[in-house]
């Protein structure tokens, strides 16, 4: 019997990159504008203006992979090589453009740290939210509340408006909310590498505890220490593309010499 | 392969399918973004309620002197007129607050619309949430307002939900347009403060919309707070109001097609929210 938890298949994701363009945004005066230009010089018959350039580009292309029930998956890639994009998807942050992916289970994706903390409230009502955000229910907090608390070790601060917070307080009870949820897959993007030493130990400790439980986790870090120690298995991606699925151990070493190729 | 209760299929155009369901299953993210907005708003509690009552009381004022005093505007049947503005501020400051809520909802939470997934139709419903219960504490003060002309209402109170429901689904149609505009075209937002402000002047709230001479009347409920402002005023100002029917099921009709293209606009684009937001 095959346990397959996540089945990708030729998933591919194409953003439209326009660069005649310096915002990041479009506002409703430059389509305004655009339109106006575009009307005046058909009436004037001036071709010789060039419209915005538009070019395709694949953050993502044909990727498909399996991953097992309770396995441990480490992605790495260099920046810009579709990490992100691929959890975003895995998580329906975003759509794909072509391919599928099928998961069975709950999914949790913890892509930024303390995602919905607001700042003016409490670090006990900032639990709440947060683990709402994150799919839990609101009777299920309330029965680990106290395990969430302890695990950063901020019981004292717990009436503190989150604001006020140290940056390593903040990742500790943004990761501590999100490692007890109970979804099948867990899907963490980079959030460790705010807590010291001994808090990224235990992170690591945690999420091998919930993969023994039966749980998938998919982790991605650049930190290839975090990645051997976690994952059994390993894919790297580049320019979208998957370059290699296997053991940690190779494709990991892949990674850091690019050049040693066989 | 679909034995697993939560079997999940990612694909182009298939959030489609599974909308609904899953509205109703992030009820519980509705409620707590609700819930952190209004503890948010009310946390320093003073500042927080008496924003809520000062700027409409003074308007009231400013209005009740401008065109009761120095216009001579007539009021509704005998009631005094500053019930009768008051009794239109409230439905308006509820729409206006809800309008600019809802069309910023989405922008003041990109950071959770380009981490998380939820059906986004949640941000801006709960925004309206927070208006509303400003809008309670307003209607409130205007009991207390009541209290002070000795101004009773009749039996047509208990029909007040009715209207404050198509307030509620005249700020969440115009404020889904805005929100999912927002998104895609940013100096939106300059145009609803602009928009807010105009819409004072142009719906009934400083006078009655009786002024209004008849063969305009129905012109003039083609704005859809028209017929809200009417119909709580004849809720509240009791006898001596006549209710124009016509212009009120024009102005209903309209806010149902308002919200209905609202939702279709926002669904037609969100799924593209996270990419360019």
């Amino acid at each position: 019997m095959s346990d397959t938890i996540i089945r990708v298949e030729n998933l591919s994701k194409k953003y439209q990159l326009r660069h005649a363009q310096a915002e990041g945004y479009t506002a409703l005066r430059d389509f305004i504008s655009d339109r106006a230009r575009r009307l005046k010089s058909n009436f004037l018959s001036l071709s010789n203006r060039q419209p915005p350039t538009k070019e395709a580009f694949w953050a993502l292309r044909d990727v498909s992979f399996e991953v097992n029930q309770g396995e441990r998956i480490g992605v790495v890639a260099r920046n810009g090589a579709g990490k992100s994009t691929l959890l975003k998807i895995l998580s329906r942050i975003t759509e794909p453009t072509t391919g599928f992916a099928e998961i069975k289970g709950r999914v949790a994706s913890l892509l930024g740290v303390g995602t919905g903390f607001h700042p003016e409230l409490p670090g006990r009502e900032n639990i709440f939210l947060n683990g709402v955000i994150l799919g839990m229910s609101r009777t299920e907090i309330h029965r680990k509340f106290d395990e969430i608390v302890a695990f950063p070790e901020v019981e004292k601060f717990l009436d503190t408006p989150v604001k006020r917070y140290s940056s390593g307080m903040y990742v500790r009870l943004a990761f501590a909310v999100a490692a007890h949820l109970e979804p099948e897959v867990l899907i963490v993007d980079e959030v460790l590498s705010v807590g010291d030493a001994a808090f990224q130990k235990k992170c690591l400790g945690k999420m091998s505890s919930i993969s023994g439980e039966g749980r998938t986790v998919l982790f991605v870090s650049h930190n290839i220490a975090a990645v051997n120690a976690l994952c059994s298995k390993s894919l790297l991606l580049s320019q979208g593309s998957i370059l290699q699925i296997g053991a940690t151990s190779t494709v990991t070493e892949r990674y850091i010499f690019p050049s040693l190729r066989k | 392969m679909a034995t697993s209760k939560h079997y999940l299929r990612i694909e182009a155009g298939r959030t489609d399918a599974q909308y609904w369901q899953d509205i109703w299953r992030y009820r519980e993210l509705f409620y707590f973004l609700a819930w952190r907005d209004i503890l948010v708003r009310y946390k320093q509690t003073f500042i927080g309620i008496a924003c809520a009552l000062i700027r409409p009381f003074l308007t009231m004022v400013v209005f009740t002197i401008v065109f009761g005093r120095i216009a001579k505007l007539p009021s509704d049947g005998n009631a005094p007129y500053p019930i009768l503005v008051f009794a239109a501020m409230l439905p308006w400051q509820f729409f206006a607050s809800a309008l600019s809520e809802c069309s910023n909802s989405l922008i003041i939470n990109a950071n959770l619309i380009s981490k998380v997934y939820f059906p986004r139709l949640v941000v801006p419903t709960s925004a309206v949430i927070v208006s509303y219960v400003d809008f309670l504490i307003f209607g409130l003060s205007l009991l207390s307002l009541m209290a002070w002309f000795n101004f009773l209402p009749s039996w047509r109170i208990l029909t007040l939900p009715i209207f404050t429901l198509i307030a509620f689904a005249a700020a969440m149609g115009a404020g889904l347009w805005l929100a999912a505009l927002n998104v895609k075209y940013r100096d939106f937002r300059y145009i609803v403060p602009f928009a807010v402000q105009f819409g004072l002047y142009i719906s009934p709230v400083g006078f009655s919309s009786n002024v209004v001479p008849e063969k305009w009347r129905l012109l003039y409920s083609l704005n859809p707070m028209v017929g809200v402002i009417d119909g709580v005023r004849w809720v509240i100002l009791g006898d001596g109001t006549e209710f124009y029917w016509l212009g009120f099921g024009v102005s209903t009709a309209l806010v149902c097609s308002l919200l209905l293209s609202g939702i279709n606009y926002f669904r037609s684009i969100e799924r593209v929210f996270a990419d360019v937001i």
